[in-house]
């Protein structure tokens, strides 16, 4: 398993946000965007969809293949994999899924079939199913590198630090060291030695790492001159990183984050040209429209509602942090806002997601709503100083 | 009723604009509609899963034209037929795709498929097969909106369950005479139109004319009697229209009918300042009440007739709007009864009251006459 895979892992958090209470929202920006309804083209040439690669019917006699090649198998699903996390493009998942169905099916299903499907799960935010099925993974391997470093993402996202660092430590007997330390450091940069972290990452040459492992080692270091109040290293971090994987979206939102709170919405717009169809991006360039307050933020806004409604529709799990930043950002309902970051507090306890929840209460006039996030922040000793403004006022 | 539902559920979809596309999972959007032993609709799957599924992409060349969509039409309609199918109460419904047409979603063009299911069988149950994407894509999700009168249900189809059976709502006939009687008296309540004519010849029901000036009647019944006959009179009239026009038997333009309602009230108003006719207003509230019945029925074409309830509705909603009728004017007679002696009613009431209605009236007329919305 190539080491790219296990940095994707890491940083590859796929984020789709649907919504609740959009309904009535959307419908009343729908009726300011000109109306679409079944309709017949006025010629044959017209272009009606564009096909990405790997969803072709023409692909499928090799799917046929899948289905009894695992060595043919589990290459497809991990690219379909990749380019559901390179592209946003949900529909990959499932095409993975296809490809693993029947291997998941068998009595004792391969420990790698295993991890993809970990990864897909987790790739859903369906956490509690991917541990589940890491740990039947490492039981009949214990030794899965891959496995072990998705299981550190995991637990990162839960906020289980101590059982995080614990698969990192388990990973070191079968990976390379440089990525290893990038594990164990990035947690003990959430658990009170942010500096020493920071520095520790600082002091790995980026010329001895692959370069996905390159671009995860610039993604953390930006995280964390973030969180230490370097706003100008962390940029510097994330265009790096941008540079060596410009398909990195997670480390992209994080800088479009960045520029966004610093009002550089003209920025952040730049940054996110031509990434329109991944929800999370549609989210921040609604909000910088919002900050520049024109008139393009009205379609951002209905596309990015219509998306979170048929999500909805479909009934699935929600994850609510890109919701509670919308409803906190572009729609002003701060009440509405922080009862979805308590949602979402319930399902995960990043960094970002103590923020969002914080800065809701706050705007909500409900400090004691924060309280769960800061008693973690207390407990782990998590230092980030975007959170310092609504510690002390809450 | 179910035009708010799915207001909701599709409008907000439908009506994205441009080129701008999010990606999101999978979707086929079902959406039916139950009308007795037919069930009509559409079902949308995106071009690319369409692709995926049965390969449109004729010249292989990543791009899929409209041309290339149309060709592969009888293949489409060949998958659909093997992975939908609709029964009622168990038994295979008749499903027949019309021809395809192309819609805009959030996640790029869909084809959008109309369709017309006979069932053998009034629909109770419906059950729906889907298999749409099966072994492509396991995340696929049937999203269905079924409408069955004025009840709009909603469900997620999940290829692995491969069957689901949903509970049509039948318009029991205690629920369609309960809902429709509401809207009877709901609509007399809230028509305005309709009580200030009725007012207006109510007015002078508790006065009599004698040498050119209204005086009060002496005693309760021939208050009465006025106000019996010209009840009587409205509700025949108003009855007689309303049903031939909801059974469809009559039409006449509502542009005609709005200002003729108008036109009457100006003149009952008026009848009351310069009496022209003193004793027999019954005839006026005939005559004009006929017009009035066409004006209720409007609202009940907007609302239809029940499948298979359609007579009990209709009387439902005419007995409604008699008993709105009636509570108006137990409420406001005694309290014209109690003050007809005064001068304040005579001379206050009567000629201005009525000449405010005629005000009003004369704005409705020019509305409606004029600028028919």
């Amino acid at each position: 398993m190539p080491f790219g895979n296990m940095r994707k892992a890491m940083q590859g958090r796929l984020r789709v946000r649907r919504s609740r209470l959009f309904c009535a929202l959307s419908l009343a920006l729908a009726f300011n965007v000109s109306s679409a309804a079944p309709h017949i083209p006025g010629s044959d040439a017209e272009v009606v969809a564009e096909l990405p690669l790997g969803a072709r019917h023409s692909s499928t006699p090799a799917l046929a293949l899948t289905a009894t090649r695992l060595d043919i198998a589990l290459p497809l699903a991990q690219f379909d994999i990749s380019q559901a996390r390179a592209t946003g493009d949900l529909r990959f998942l499932g095409y993975a899924e296809a490809i693993l169905q029947p291997w998941l099916e068998q009595p004792a299903p391969a420990p790698q079939v295993l991890v993809l499907n970990a990864t897909i799960l987790q790739s859903r935010h369906a956490f509690a199913a991917s541990l589940t099925e890491l740990d039947r993974a490492l039981k009949a391997r214990p030794d899965d590198a891959q496995a072990w470093l998705t299981r550190a993402t995991v637990l990162r996202v839960l906020g289980r630090y101590d059982e995080a660092l614990d698969s990192c430590k388990h990973m070191a007997r079968a990976a390379d060291a440089a990525i290893t330390t990038l594990c164990e450091q990035s947690l003990r940069g959430l658990t009170g030695h942010l500096d020493d972290a920071y520095a520790a990452i600082l002091s790995q040459s980026p010329q001895d790492l692959p370069p996905e492992v390159r671009a995860w080692r610039y993604s953390e270091l930006g995280e964390m001159a973030e969180r230490l109040g370097d706003d100008a290293a962390a940029e510097h971090w994330f265009r790096e990183g941008l540079q060596v994987a410009p398909q990195d979206f997670y480390m992209r939102t994080a800088c479009a984050d960045l520029l966004l709170r610093h009002q550089r919405a003209a920025e952040t717009l730049q940054l996110l040209a031509g990434y329109e169809s991944m929800e999370p991006m549609l989210l921040r360039i609604a909000i910088a429209h919002e900050q520049l307050h024109d008139a393009s933020a009205a379609s951002a806004e209905a596309l990015l509602s219509n998306a979170f409604q048929v999500e909805e529709q479909r009934g699935e799990s929600v994850h609510r942090r890109e919701q509670a930043r919308y409803l906190l950002d572009v729609s002003h309902q701060p009440e509405a806002a922080l009862t979805a970051a308590q949602e979402n507090w319930r399902v995960q306890h990043e960094p970002d997601d103590i923020l969002i929840l914080l800065r809701a209460a706050h705007d909500a006039h409900q400090g004691t709503a924060a309280e769960p996030a800061l008693q973690f922040l207390r407990l782990q000793g998590l230092q980030d100083i975007r959170l310092e403004p609504y510690r002390k006022s809450s | 009723m179910s035009a708010v539902g799915r207001v909701c559920g599709f409008l907000a979809t439908l009506m994205l604009a441009g080129a701008a596309q999010a990606h999101i999972a999978s979707n086929g959007f079902l959406s039916a509609h139950v009308d007795g032993r037919t069930v009509t609709g559409s079902y949308e799957l995106a071009v690319r899963d369409v692709e995926l599924a049965v390969g449109v992409d004729a010249n292989r060349d990543g791009r899929v034209t409209w041309g290339e969509l149309r060709n592969a039409q009888p293949q489409i309609m060949r998958y659909l037929a093997q992975h939908l199918a609709l029964a009622a109460q168990g038994k295979d419904c008749d499903l027949a795709f019309q021809s395809i047409e192309l819609n805009d979603r959030v996640d790029g063009n869909y084809v959008w498929v109309p369709f017309t299911a006979r069932c053998p069988n009034e629909v109770n149950q419906l059950t729906i097969r889907y298999s749409v994407m099966d072994g492509v894509d396991p995340s696929h999700r049937g999203l269905l909106t079924l409408i069955a009168g004025s009840a709009v249900q909603t469900a997620v189809l999940d290829g692995k369950s491969s069957q689901a059976a949903f509970a049509v709502f039948a318009p029991s006939k205690w629920r369609a005479f309960t809902e429709y009687l509401q809207a009877g008296v709901w609509h007399i309540l809230s028509g305005i139109d309709h009580l200030l004519f009725l007012l207006s010849l109510l007015l002078p029901a508790v006065l009599f004319r004698r040498e050119g000036r209204w005086e009060p009647v002496a005693q309760a019944r021939p208050a009465l009697i006025n106000i019996l006959q010209v009840v009587t009179a409205f509700t025949l009239a108003h009855s007689i229209t309303l049903t031939l026009a909801a059974l469809d038997v009559v039409r006449l333009p509502s542009r005609l009918t709005e200002s003729v309602i108008a036109a009457s009230i100006i003149v009952a108003a008026l009848n009351n300042i310069f009496p022209l006719v003193t004793d027999s207003r019954a005839r006026i509230a005939f005559a004009f009440g006929l017009l009035h019945g066409f004006g209720f029925a409007s609202v009940l074409t907007d609302m239809g007739l029940p499948h298979g309830a359609r007579v009990i509705s209709l009387l439902a909603f005419n007995l409604g709007i008699e008993a709105g009728q009636l509570a108006v004017v137990l409420t406001v007679m005694p309290i014209l009864y109690a003050i007809r002696a005064g001068g304040f009613y005579r001379r206050g009431v009567m000629p201005w009251g009525s000449a405010a209605i005629a005000v009003i009236a004369t704005v409705w007329l020019v509305q409606r006459a004029i600028f028919p919305s």
